[in-house]
């Protein structure tokens, strides 16, 4: 211990400075990644945990394509089972009252439902005559609209407005809900005879899997009998690839943090030389010496990553908003629940930061170990020998990218873009192992022009970069990294929000859209009375009137979303693109048939062909659709099959209508006819909206989505930050005879200051250069490989190239002002101690 | 003899009643005067720890007096700040270490050319080239100073010490770390600056070559000067 307190724990004492910057390297890229997993655990929540206060623990849920039909439910009541059913609907609803917004309703048989626990309808709370007007309320639908126990509430149902009592609230909720009675429910959203799903509780010692078998038997063959872990798969299969891309987003810091951990200890090594030899020549083995390296490196990870589990749980409460509104703008629609650490999820942390800590290490303890007692090497002839190696490094740096190029070809796997991943890890290490060669080659060709216009503080700014090669080379291949993946995500992001915006216009091409109020989350579509179309085709000026049906299916245990809209409007209209086919041909064959279109991630997603055939359960028969054509959309990632209106109403007559599209005859005034129509369907709970609009809310969602990537990056790029500081800083130290040797020979503070800027510039211009190189190439594995894979959407090549500008130059100036500090440090060296210290 | 009543010679520095103490109350120097000349080679003389280094770096206005004055080239060290002391160093000394102290990123040539770089002399790189030829080592411009033998190091830093034809040449322990050829070479290149340059030689030494090719030796004991004598017959 002793032993342990003095060689490892006194020299990173000694330098508090540049041990504090290399643990909050390590602590910013636990932190990520800690927040990320805390954050997206948090924003996916759970599909069950509002309606389980209320109905408590489920075992099984009967779902279908349209609803379940009331009259199984006498069916599944004679059953041989000891079992509670629990009929629910689930829909989101207006809240009356000044517009203020929209919650769930979840109408379940409030005397039926009796929870073992919770706070719902205990003791009896809503007594038979209050039954139809009574409700409980979330907690978090409380604060939400300023609701107390006892206050009545107003409820905007389909075509009726009703009023309600709140009998009590329920605490510790995450998401706005309502509690009515069912029948209560079904009259005040015009559902009757179906309800959304039916939940079933076993009784003890009821076994599950006959009971399933019982139940399946029992209702139609089109009709979903899953188990709550069922769903949370589903789920999971749902966000695994947005959940991924995220984690591995996150690693970037930990990766730019680990090449830091490296240089710190690289340098530590170079430092100790002599001591590393004294060490050896008492007596000391080459393993103990790897193992004093090593040591150093596990209490930076250490106390890296217990900062970091705390750093990552604040972080995690900031970005947790961000995450939840994309999962429920994209992918599914949940309820967030509380951000919460799990003991494994700390050891993990500490695992994880103090791993890569060990691992970046490993090389340079290694090297240590290697110093033989009587090696007195100069640290010029050492670096001499990197340079040495730097042909070797180029051909490996060849090899690295042939790799890269040959894994974006592979096939995903399970679903997932494993080597996608592996071609951006190879053409990092490809980009490394060039540094050396690349460095030396743009720091000769810039020699000429740095003496000329630095003077003394460019040419030695050059050459002490040139002769630290093998650390330049590491600061330059993290900084890199860090500025990459900014340049890749930019221009990924970029290029997808310019593919969006053509695809918008494209798409958006009715001139009024309407919908039915209520949350705009994936797979929640709000249905509209069915009067309003005819109401709507009656204002002068309305030229055609599109009506839409969408609602969420299950197909090969993911949600997708089944739509159905008037094709022979679309087809004229010209409102859908075609990856191959003509667009008159495909959308004319749909009408009456048992066709469908299929969007481009569904087809990726599922690998549906043309000429495919499907079989999605409409009511309560599977129905056969034959894809007739794949179309470009970009509006989730769940995959939508499209049918003509006349072919669903047939399988599903009394399936709602959830959106209209409104063309204006040439020459309407669109506000006049906007104002027209939003009078003619005051009565409803619906909203209308210009296309205008609805194109700027689809770029605002898309923006808000990519705020969390934004994010990663930052942070990566400010680990990236620290690490120049720090490795600035080394480099002062390290040269602090050479500052002091300036200083005799007639260098001014001034001067002095100058050259370590000058260096900081000239890391921050390799690194720039060599991160948009690599940024570049990683943007077309993000774009072509991980995205397509991932997601399955094709997006065009877009580079934001003012934006990738003002980027760089901003990161450029930040490697500048990392040089700030260790400047001033450099220009307080006193020359006659430094020159005497050798 | 007093240096400054040699023939011909003018006082380069004056230092006057000097006393320099550290913390904790250690005196290296105790109230020292001495008139180093221009155009002549002063030795300093003595035990490690007698005050020489101190001396020299009081001369090379690196370190400054506790008491009493240091006058180089007319003004007091202590009176001038950073810009102007800078401005000193750049115009006025010229500096020669044991260890040599190239830089060790920069070839020979660039070594030399650097302190005209830092004070923005045009025309540098030729000058450079012609004092690294004056020193005999025009074939190793291009070579990094792990690529010399110590003496051509030490060439290189009399050159670099000599590239601005400073008033005063500053030398500690100048042969400490070569061999008798190298370290005769050295001296020669000493004395030549002297002679040709008219620079003001002082320098620290234990080497007796050394002390018998300087005009006046300066006998330290105990941040005292001993004596003064005259050397070498001018």
């Amino acid at each position: 211990m002793k032993l342990f307190r003095r060689i490892v724990l006194r020299p990173l004492k000694a330098d508090p400075i540049r041990t504090l910057i290399s643990i909050l390297s390590v602590a910013l890229g636990v932190a990520v990644v800690i927040a990320i997993d805390l954050a997206g655990d948090a924003a996916v929540g759970s599909f069950q945990s509002s309606l389980a206060t209320l109905t408590g623990k489920i075992d099984l849920t009967i779902t279908a394509n349209g609803g379940v039909d009331e009259q199984y439910l006498g069916r599944l009541a004679g059953l041989p089972l000891r079992a509670k059913l629990s009929p629910v609907i689930e829909q989101p609803i207006r809240v009356a009252d000044g517009g203020r917004g929209s919650a769930t309703v979840f109408g379940i048989d409030m005397i039926a439902s009796a929870p073992e626990q919770g706070t719902g309808n205990q003791g009896g709370i809503f007594t038979a005559a209050e039954m139809e007007t009574s409700a409980v309320v979330s907690s978090d639908a409380a604060v939400k609209f300023g609701w107390k126990a006892g206050q009545k509430i107003a409820l905007r149902g389909r075509n009726r407005t009703t009023e309600f009592t709140i009998r009590t609230v329920v605490p510790g909720q995450t998401s706005g809900w309502i509690g009515l009675d069912l029948a209560a429910a079904q009259q005040l959203l015009d559902s009757f005879g179906r309800v959304d799903r039916v939940d079933i509780r076993l009784e003890p010692g009821e076994d599950l899997a006959s009971a399933r078998q019982a139940i399946e038997a029992a209702v139609p063959p089109g009709y979903s009998v899953r188990t709550p872990s069922d769903q949370e798969e589903e789920k999971r299969k749902m966000l695994a690839a947005f959940r991924w891309n995220l984690r591995i987003l996150s690693y970037i810091a930990l990766l730019v943090g680990a090449f830091f951990i490296y240089n710190t200890i690289a340098v530590g090594v170079v430092r100790r030389r002599t001591e590393i030899g004294i060490l050896r020549a008492i007596g000391s083995s080459a393993r103990s010496i790897e193992g004093v390296f090593l040591a150093e490196a596990g209490v930076l990870g250490v106390i890296g990553s217990l900062l970091g589990i705390g750093l990552g749980r604040v972080l995690a409460g900031g970005i947790e908003g961000m995450l939840s509104d994309t999962v429920n703008a994209l992918f599914v629609t949940s309820a967030p629940s509380p951000i919460s650490l799990s003991p494994a999820g700390l050891v993990g942390a500490v695992v994880i930061g103090t791993s890569v800590a060990l691992l970046s290490a490993l090389i340079p303890a290694r090297e240590a170990a290697r110093v033989a007692p009587a090696e007195a090497m100069r640290r010029s002839s050492r670096e001499h020998e990197t340079r040495v190696h730097s042909g070797r490094d180029l051909v490996i740096s060849a090899a690295l990218a042939t790799l890269a190029v040959a894994a974006c070809f592979a096939e995903p796997v399970d679903g997932r873009p494993m080597f996608g991943y592996a071609a951006a890890l190879l053409a990092v290490g490809a980009m490394a192992m060039a540094c050396p060669a690349t460095i030396v080659w743009i720091l000769r060709m810039l020699r000429p022009v740095l003496k000329k216009v630095s003077g003394a503080a460019g040419l030695v700014a050059e050459r002490s970069l040139t002769t630290a090669l093998a650390r330049t080379s590491v600061v330059v291949a993290a900084l890199a990294t860090a500025i990459a993946m900014m340049v890749s995500v930019a221009t990924m992001v970029g290029s997808f929000r310019e593919t969006v915006q053509v695809w918008l216009v494209s798409q958006l091409g009715a001139d009024i859209y309407m919908r039915g109020a209520g949350p705009a989350t994936a797979g929640i579509f709000p249905a509209m009375d069915p009067r309003i179309p005819d109401l709507v085709r009656a204002i002068p000026g309305v030229a055609d009137v599109d009506v839409f049906h969408a609602f969420p299916f299950r197909y090969e245990g993911t949600q997708a979303t089944l739509g159905a809209g008037v094709m022979d409007i679309v087809r004229r209209k010209k409102t859908l693109r075609f990856m191959t086919g003509n667009s008159d041909t495909i959308l004319g064959s749909l009408t009456g048939q048992d066709r469908a279109i299929v969007s481009e991630p569904f087809s990726n997603k599922h690998h549906v062909q043309v000429g495919d055939v499907l079989t999605i359960a409409l009511g309560e028969r599977p129905v056969k659709l034959t894809v007739a054509g794949i179309y470009f959309d970009y509006s989730n990632d769940r995959g939508l099959v499209i049918v003509d209106r006349s072919t669903l109403l047939r399988y599903l007559p009394e399936q709602p209508l959830t959106n209209i599209a409104i063309y204006l005859q040439p020459g309407a005034d669109a506000v006049k006819v906007r104002h027209a129509i939003e009078e003619a369907v005051a009565d409803y709970p619906v909203l209308v909206a210009p296309n205008r609009v609805l194109r700027e809310g689809a770029i605002r969602i898309f923006d808000r989505t990519f705020s969390v990537t934004w994010a990663l990056e930052a942070i990566a790029i400010i680990v990236a930050m620290l690490g120049a500081a720090n490795a600035l800083l080394a480099l002062v130290l390290d040269r602090r005879r050479e500052i002091g040797l300036i200083r005799y020979l007639g260098g001014s503070q001034g001067q002095v200051r100058s050259m370590i800027l000058t260096e900081a510039g000239l890391l921050g211009f390799l690194a720039s250069l060599l991160g948009l190189a690599l940024g570049m190439a990683l943007s077309l594995v993000l774009i072509f490989v991980i995205n397509k894979q991932s997601f399955g959407w094709t997006i065009q090549f877009h580079p934001p190239v003012a934006l990738l500008a003002g980027a760089l130059a901003l990161v450029w100036l930040m490697t500048i002002l990392a040089g700030v500090y260790p400047a001033r440090f450099a220009t307080t060296i006193e020359p006659s101690d430094a020159v005497r210290s050798e | 003899m007093h240096p400054t009543n040699l023939p011909g010679y003018v006082s380069a520095i004056s230092v006057r009643n000097v006393t320099r103490s550290y913390d904790g109350g250690v005196e290296a120097l105790r109230g020292v005067s001495i008139e180093i000349a221009g155009g002549c080679v002063t030795a300093l003389l003595g035990r490690s720890g007698c005050g020489k280094t101190t001396l020299l770096n009081l001369c090379g206005a690196m370190d400054f007096p506790s008491k009493g004055e240091v006058l180089i080239a007319g003004q007091a060290t202590t009176s001038l700040d950073d810009t102007k002391l800078t401005a000193l160093r750049r115009g006025t000394i010229g500096f020669v270490f044991q260890s040599f102290q190239l830089l060790p990123s920069l070839t020979a040539l660039e070594n030399v050319e650097l302190p005209l770089l830092l004070a923005g002399t045009k025309g540098s790189e030729a000058r450079a080239r012609e004092i690294l030829s004056w020193v005999g080592l025009a074939e190793k411009e291009e070579s990094l100073p792990f690529q010399l033998s110590g003496g051509q190091m030490q060439r290189v830093a009399v050159a670099r010490a000599l590239v601005h034809e400073p008033k005063l040449l500053i030398a500690d322990e100048p042969t400490g770390n070569l061999d008798t050829v190298s370290g005769d070479q050295v001296l020669a290149l000493l004395r030549r600056a002297a002679d040709e340059f008219g620079a003001a030689v002082v320098m620290a030494t234990h080497s007796a070559e050394a002390a018998a090719m300087a005009d006046i030796r300066v006998r330290m004991r105990d941040g005292l000067i001993q004596g003064v004598e005259q050397g070498r017959q001018q």
